[in-house]
């Protein structure tokens, strides 16, 4: 209980900068709809005029636009791309931070086992990312449901949760990166390239229109269209991100059960 | 009855080597000295004692218990103070310390000021505004707040002034009386002759020599240096001197045996300058390479 109490005292300060940015970003731009909504029109005839890459690169439901729902879908991709970027710096650093800092010697002499301190660490980062979630969904909901009578809630939350679910995947892997790398020395030079190589991936595969491509990255496993559309998620990809998932955790009790932690 | 057992001990990482075949142990109640240069493998064997280097082959035992399968266990009873001591930047020293008691599941409350005030040591500063030699003050609390049994120690002084390296010599002295075991690794002689009573040397990943410091101590080899005439050399070379060399009017060669009779040879020329040391820890091990060779 310890080390989950110091992961969170820890990550306290980050977290809610990051949590704010998010809720910020994300509610202004629905506060933007409201200014524009009986202009949308207008607004969708320009975006028709882009050529029909740079639509797919930039993310756009055309058609969508004219609820308040499908406008934020295409802000809410970038709220992902930052929130894939906080929980890869959670994931990276739980473990990375302390063999990178050598803080590990400490931790590691200390009598707990390690899977114990690592089940800590990773339930942290679950509460963490869980605090954001609630708070950007409890800042942005009432400033979506506020643009007008028609709001569908459920498609808004289906659309809304997917930001957990990336950053669970993002964060199980930066977990994993984070003990079997040799020495971290910032975790941010490492989560950042990282995520945003997958975003570069999945923005290539929209270009391309190679539906292939969406396994490899995260980042299209949650498809905007087909949530907005259903208001629930691909059966296939569900199970690939929870498989995912799990067998990055399930790796990281192995790597760091064999980890040698070596003196500077 | 023996706290630490170590058997065949090997831990090699593909081409460089780590140590050895490493074997020894350290009974109850005694300040056991692991000496060796920079390199040679001290660190490599505390490391895997303490569980944060898995073995490749052989294993220890400390407490009786195998110090992979239950390190946590053993954890409880160890207080650990590495040469380059790590801690959270952005933690109050206190914070620290109590963070680390919290993990034994007693009241070190009373403990840590005890030690704090002996140490001389701010609890209330920021690690990251603490110099290195305050760092390692922390160090010193952090390993001993939960009255270990054993306490590991990977070259401690680093960084301490020599004040503070005799009053913490003396807190290791007053731990010891009290039951504590301790392994003292070191590259500082002086320091383990001045508190160890037993030895263990290890030179590239292997323990070379094993013994008592009272034995250690009496074949103790002196080096001395003698800047004198050329032709007075001579008279030096006496049954227990070897490693004789020359350089600029100046005879340095090792010697064994009674002082008093390479005194009364010295007595017999004209010296201009003299220097009797005890010679670095890598002249012994020079010696004892060149033995086994």
């Amino acid at each position: 209980m310890n080390v989950f109490l110091q992961e969170l005292r820890t990550q306290r300060k980050s977290t809610l900068i990051w949590t704010l940015s998010l809720a910020a970003f994300g509610s202004l731009y629905i506060l933007f709809f409201g200014a524009i909504k009986n202009d949308i029109q207008v607004f969708e005839d320009v975006l028709k005029n882009f050529p029909p890459v740079a639509q797919a690169a930039l993310g756009f439901v055309l058609g969508a636009l004219r609820t308040v729902t499908g406008f934020y879908a295409f802000a809410f991709n970038y709220v992902v791309l930052c929130g894939a970027v906080q929980a890869a710096n959670l994931g990276v650093g739980a473990i990375g931070r302390e063999i990178g800092g050598s803080t590990a010697d400490f931790l590691l002499t200390k009598p707990v086992a390690r899977w114990n301190i690592l089940a800590q660490k990773a339930l942290a980062v679950l509460a963490l990312l869980v605090s954001t979630n609630v708070v950007v969904l409890a800042v942005t909901l009432p400033a979506a449901a506020a643009q007008g009578p028609d709001f569908d809630v459920a498609q808004f939350v289906a659309l809304s949760a997917t930001l957990f679910f990336v950053q669970v995947v993002f964060a199980a892997l930066g977990l994993l990166y984070g003990i079997v790398a040799r020495k971290i020395k910032s975790v941010v030079a490492v989560s950042l390239p990282g995520v945003f190589a997958f975003f570069v991936v999945g923005m290539l595969g929209s270009i391309i229109g190679e539906d292939t491509i969406r396994y490899f990255t995260p980042f299209k496993w949650f498809d905007t269209a087909y949530i907005l559309k259903n208001s629930a998620y691909e059966t296939t990809f569900c199970l690939l991100a929870v498989a995912v998932a799990v067998a990055a955790v399930a790796a990281s009790f192995v790597a760091l059960a064999k980890k040698d932690v070596q003196a500077l | 009855m023996n706290v630490i057992e170590i058997h065949n001990l090997t831990k090699s990482y593909g081409k460089a080597r780590g140590i050895i075949d490493v074997s020894f142990d350290v009974e109850e109640g005694e300040i056991f000295g692991f000496i060796g240069p920079n390199g040679a493998g001290k660190s490599t064997t505390i490391r895997t004692l303490l569980s944060l280097i898995r073995p490749t082959s052989g294993s220890a035992t400390i407490f009786g218990k195998d110090c992979v399968a239950e390190a946590p266990a053993i954890a409880r009873e160890i207080g650990y103070l590495p040469s380059e001591v790590f801690y959270y930047d952005k933690m109050k020293v206190i914070d620290l310390l109590r963070y680390s008691a919290s993990f034994y599941g007693k009241d070190c409350t009373k403990r840590i000021k005890e030690l704090a005030e002996y140490m001389d040591l701010d609890l209330k500063r920021r690690i990251d505004d603490l110099s290195y030699g305050n760092r390692k003050k922390v160090g010193i609390v952090q390993g001993l707040l939960h009255e270990p049994k054993l306490i590991i120690l990977d070259e401690p002084t680093g960084g301490l002034d020599p004040l503070m390296q005799q009053k913490f010599f003396e807190l290791l002295r007053q731990e010891n009386a009290k039951g504590a075991t301790i392994l003292l690794s070191s590259h500082v002689l002086d320091e383990v002759q001045r508190l160890c009573s037993r030895v263990a040397i290890i030179k590239e990943g292997r323990i070379i020599k094993l013994e008592k410091m009272s034995d250690l101590t009496r074949d103790n080899y002196k080096k001395v240096s003698v800047e004198c005439d050329a032709t007075a050399d001579a008279r030096f070379v006496i049954d227990g001197v070897s490693s004789v060399e020359r350089k600029d009017g100046t005879v340095t060669f090792l010697f064994k045996g009674d002082v008093n009779v390479m005194v009364r040879r010295l007595a017999e020329v004209q010296v201009k300058n003299l220097w009797i040391e005890e010679p670095t820890l890598e002249e012994i091990f020079l010696h004892y390479y060149q033995k086994e060779a």
